[in-house]
């Protein structure tokens, strides 16, 4: 099943059986994309959207130099351009950052999900929010943190939403990317990416080896990032998340 | 409503500047992250050095 991961334990949005299967019956074609793979460009119209099924995807940026910012991740489940049904276009670059196998529904099916089934379009509209949510969790993280928390908010993040898809046992799960990427995604040279995961390793906080990151203690790592996994919206937030509260001044 | 807050205010606290492998890594203060090479750091560390001094001078003008 395609959608399985598809608001998977999302507060008050998981699907039912009978609109699993209207995504299900939605899907155009199912296909495997190579690593670093453009799938969308900015400003080209878009007549479909991707269900993202296995791998990490990502939305990005470059500035005129060429340098770039991730500007999200896509894990499995997500629902990665569903705000281009409305759009149409883009402003942004989609591609894969490993190999992926996405599921593409034309925006026509989309069309018509919303005109027949208003409580699925309810959903998927909450998918796009949860999208909206964790910009702000991203802005937070690079307007306020230091390098450390940077990297502690987003391995935080990755665990959790992992945790939500099935991926994660709460203190260890597979995350194919580069120490470039994480780079790219708290805006640190790879240099200083290095360095972080050099200082929470010996601060027996977090490994990250051969693409299988380690938690230990959760709780410690979220303190370290200032991590509230509330903008995720889980509908069971675990114990080895739940004390993590933002300090409040 | 909204509590208010008093919005960014100027640090107080200095960054802190390490070396290691030939580069000058800067965390803070607050948010700041950076890598630098020596001579952009050196030129950085000049730069604050003379715009501390001329703002040192801008306050005590201010206050007189």
């Amino acid at each position: 099943m395609f959608t399985e991961r598809f608001l998977r334990d999302k507060r008050g949005a998981s699907l039912t059986a009978d609109e699993r299967a209207r995504i299900e019956g939605a899907i155009g074609e199912v296909k495997t994309i190579a690593p670093r793979t453009i799938i969308a460009r900015a400003g080209e119209p878009l007549h479909q959207s991707t269900l993202l099924i296995e791998g990490v995807m990502s939305r990005y940026l470059d500035d005129r130099q060429g340098l770039r910012q991730l500007v999200a991740i896509h894990l499995p489940g997500d629902f990665l351009d569903l705000h281009a049904f409305p759009l149409k276009v883009l402003d942004h670059d989609v591609a894969t950052l490993t190999s992926a196998t996405v599921a593409t529904i034309a925006h026509a099916e989309l069309e018509a999900i919303t005109q027949d089934l208003p409580e699925l379009t309810r959903k998927l509209w909450f998918a796009t929010l949860l999208d909206a949510a964790i910009h702000r969790a991203w802005l937070f993280r690079l307007g306020r943190l230091d390098a450390t928390g940077r990297i502690a908010h987003f391995l935080c993040e990755a665990n959790a939403r992992l945790f939500s898809a099935g991926l994660s046992d709460g203190r260890r799960f597979a995350l194919a990317l580069t120490q470039a990427d994480l780079g790219e995604i708290c805006g640190l040279t790879t240099v200083h990416v290095n360095r972080v995961m050099r200082q929470l390793r010996e601060e027996g906080l977090c490994s990250f080896r051969a693409s299988l990151v380690e938690i230990p203690d959760p709780l410690a790592l979220a303190a370290r990032g200032q991590f509230d996994p509330a903008y995720l919206y889980m509908e069971t937030v675990p114990d080895f998340l739940s004390n993590a509260k933002r300090p409040r001044s | 409503m909204m509590p208010d807050t008093a919005g960014p205010q100027p640090e107080t606290e200095p960054g802190i500047a390490t070396a290691e492998g030939g580069l000058v890594f800067l965390e803070g203060p607050d948010g700041v992250a950076a890598t630098m090479t020596p001579d952009a750091a050196a030129r950085t560390g000049q730069s604050l050095i003379e715009a501390a001094a001329l703002a040192a001078r801008q306050q005590a003008s201010d206050g007189s």
